[in-house]
């Protein structure tokens, strides 16, 4: 099991004190596409903060990798975010500042276990697999929505990461683009065993996913 | 395993983010370096004009003047037969040698006169000195424009002027001069030196003479009427009260009673210099705050993102601490060629001569210490307006920023 949750709790003080999730546990095994939906408001994008270490101000407990998130340090959970956990959002937030290539190497440069030119390679490998080899040199704000969001996957797999975590990843995209980029989901979980775990509100990406969770009021529905 | 925080990758994002706002970085730097220029030009300028009024007056006059109290009736008789002679000289030497604040002093006797050239005649102030002491009290090699020092009074009859009172006279090194004394005596003087502290107060009446000879023409036989002193802390004038009270019939005037108007002017300068320069490193400052300060509220997501990737809070500070050093220091840099290039364009610029200072162009320091202060703030500046952006940056976060689209 890469993920195992176990009666995760969650409340929020604003406006007011209220419990958004209620004793949620969940598995998830390694090599599994599983995408999480349910109505805005049903706790879905919470529980998926707490799954990928954003939001550790939580009750219950919860195993990555086998490891007690709540026993780790807030310097190093940075750290393992940036070794175990790739992440693609629904804004796709390449940075402008950065030419495509360099959006993607930047996980990478901070991990710097790698040299400069090996992070290169396996940038331009990644833009490969994703179909947008020929921008390697172009600014990122250039670039399509659904540009945007191959780069952003390619920039969520660098550091080579066991979980990749995707937040409404097509909410912004039309239909040609949702459906190339969930394939591209797809595909890193079966050929390269990621896990891939998304929050989304499309019914033909969570009744395509390998396993689709809903969420009700806060509960997962089982 | 991570990089540290100042590694390349840090470098590089901030620079990438600099060079994203050029025209705002390029002001910000701008500002700093009109602030460093100003701070280094302004201190620089002040102190040379200070520097040069305090050598020109304190070279030229002593620290305290110690004379025979002088009485309202007798003032008027300016060319009497009557020198106001001190009657106690040996005591005055006895609290002099003794005090611990006294570099050196020299017993002086002056009197006016009457300088005749070949082509004019005019009022003059005889100050008979005696050369080993007064060597000690002013350094006239420095001031010499032409012959010699001091010692070339132990030649009698030798005089050294004043520039102007020379110029008037329209004598030079080697001429003869009569003087007439208040008691009508007549002596043949050769010029055998002529100096200039650069003031025309000294320059117009200062003449030295050889005391002994003067004691002689004037029947005052080991008489002075002046004990100049020169202190080693120059701002401890406790001595002046403590020979008034010691001694009677003295009267003592230190060298803050004799230049007031320098000493407030200095005052005043110091003043506006140093509030002028902060107010416009200051300014500077907030420059660079308010770029930062801006750029961390737009970059809000960016440097959420930049978080879930991996980067720390403290990766983040430096980030952006990062780019206002270098501002900073491009500014700083910038800051100190211009104000050398500036500071040596005032050097070289004529003055006007005035009637009260003679000195061919502005003086102007050229300081090092000036110089590395005018960086230090400038850089300093830059470190403390970028630090409270560079805070606010890093407390970014990630999970309200990108859940409250």
């Amino acid at each position: 099991m890469i993920i195992k949750a176990s009666h995760i709790d969650k409340y929020f003080d604003q406006p007011e004190r209220h419990q958004v999730l209620h004793g949620v546990s969940l598995e998830i095994a390694q090599g599994e596409l599983v995408s999480i939906y349910g109505e805005s408001g049903s706790g879905k994008s919470t529980l998926l903060y707490i799954l990928s270490t954003l939001d550790t101000d939580f009750g219950g407990k919860l195993w990555i990798k086998d490891q007690n998130i709540k026993d780790v340090s807030a310097g190093d959970l940075t750290n393992f975010r940036n070794q175990h956990i790739g992440f693609v959002y629904q804004f796709h937030y390449l940075l402008p500042e950065f030419d495509v290539l360099q959006n993607i190497m930047l996980p990478a440069m901070k991990m710097g276990v790698k040299t400069k030119e090996q992070i290169k390679e396996d940038a331009l490998l990644l833009l490969q697999e994703v179909g947008m080899q020929d921008f390697a040199k172009r600014p990122s704000y250039q670039l399509s929505g659904g540009q945007q969001q191959r780069v952003a996957i390619a920039r969520a797999l660098i550091n080579n990461p066991d979980l990749i975590v995707a937040d409404e990843p097509t909410g912004n995209l039309d239909q040609k683009n949702t459906e190339m980029v969930f394939d591209l989901l797809k595909k890193i979980t079966e050929e390269k065993g990621k896990t891939v775990i998304m929050a989304t509100h499309n019914s033909k990406i969570y009744q395509n996913s390998h396993r689709a969770i809903e969420m009700i009021d806060g509960s997962v529905r089982l | 395993m991570s990089t540290p925080i100042y590694s390349k990758t840090n470098l590089f994002i901030a620079w990438q983010y600099l060079s994203a706002r050029k025209k705002q970085s390029f002001l910000a730097m701008l500002g700093v370096m009109l602030g460093v220029t100003t701070f280094i030009v302004m201190i620089n300028f002040m102190t040379g004009v200070n520097d040069f009024l305090d050598d020109a007056v304190f070279n030229g006059s002593p620290d305290i003047i110690i004379a025979s109290k002088t009485k309202a009736e007798s003032s008027k008789q300016v060319f009497g037969n009557q020198l106001k002679t001190i009657v106690d000289v040996g005591s005055i030497d006895d609290l002099l040698s003794k005090n611990e604040n006294v570099q050196s002093f020299a017993h002086q006797l002056i009197t006016p006169a009457i300088l005749v050239s070949s082509t004019t005649q005019l009022p003059g102030s005889i100050n008979g000195v005696f050369p080993d002491q007064e060597q000690q009290m002013v350094d006239l090699e420095r001031r010499l424009i032409e012959g010699n020092g001091f010692q070339s009074l132990l030649e009698e009859n030798s005089i050294i002027l004043g520039i102007s009172l020379a110029n008037r006279l329209k004598v030079s090194v080697g001429d003869e001069l009569k003087m007439i004394l208040p008691n009508g005596k007549n002596a043949k003087l050769k010029v055998s030196g002529i100096f200039s502290f650069g003031i025309t107060t000294i320059d117009n009446v200062r003449t030295y003479f050889s005391a002994s000879t003067l004691q002689k023409l004037l029947d005052q036989d080991q008489k002075i009427t002046h004990v100049h002193v020169k202190l080693k802390d120059r701002d401890d004038v406790s001595l002046k009260h403590q020979i008034v009270e010691q001694i009677a019939s003295i009267a003592t005037e230190d060298w803050k009673d004799s230049n007031k108007t320098i000493v407030i002017g200095n005052k005043v300068r110091d003043i506006l210099t140093w509030s002028v320069s902060f107010a416009l490193l200051l300014v500077a400052g907030f420059g660079i705050f308010n770029i930062l300060n801006i750029t961390v509220i737009q970059k809000r997501k960016d440097i959420a993102v930049l978080k879930t990737m991996g980067y720390s809070s403290k990766d983040i500070v430096f980030i952006f601490l990062v780019q206002s050093l270098i501002i900073g220091l491009i500014g700083a840099v910038l800051g100190l060629l211009f104000a050398y290039v500036i500071c040596y364009m005032i050097s070289t610029t004529p003055l006007d001569t005035s009637d009260f200072i003679i000195v061919e162009t502005y003086p102007i320091n050229f300081k090092p210490i000036y110089f590395c202060m005018g960086f230090a703030f400038g850089v300093l500046t830059t470190i403390l307006a970028g630090y409270m952006p560079s805070k606010k940056a890093s407390k970014v976060d990630p999970v309200t920023i990108i859940r409250g689209l």
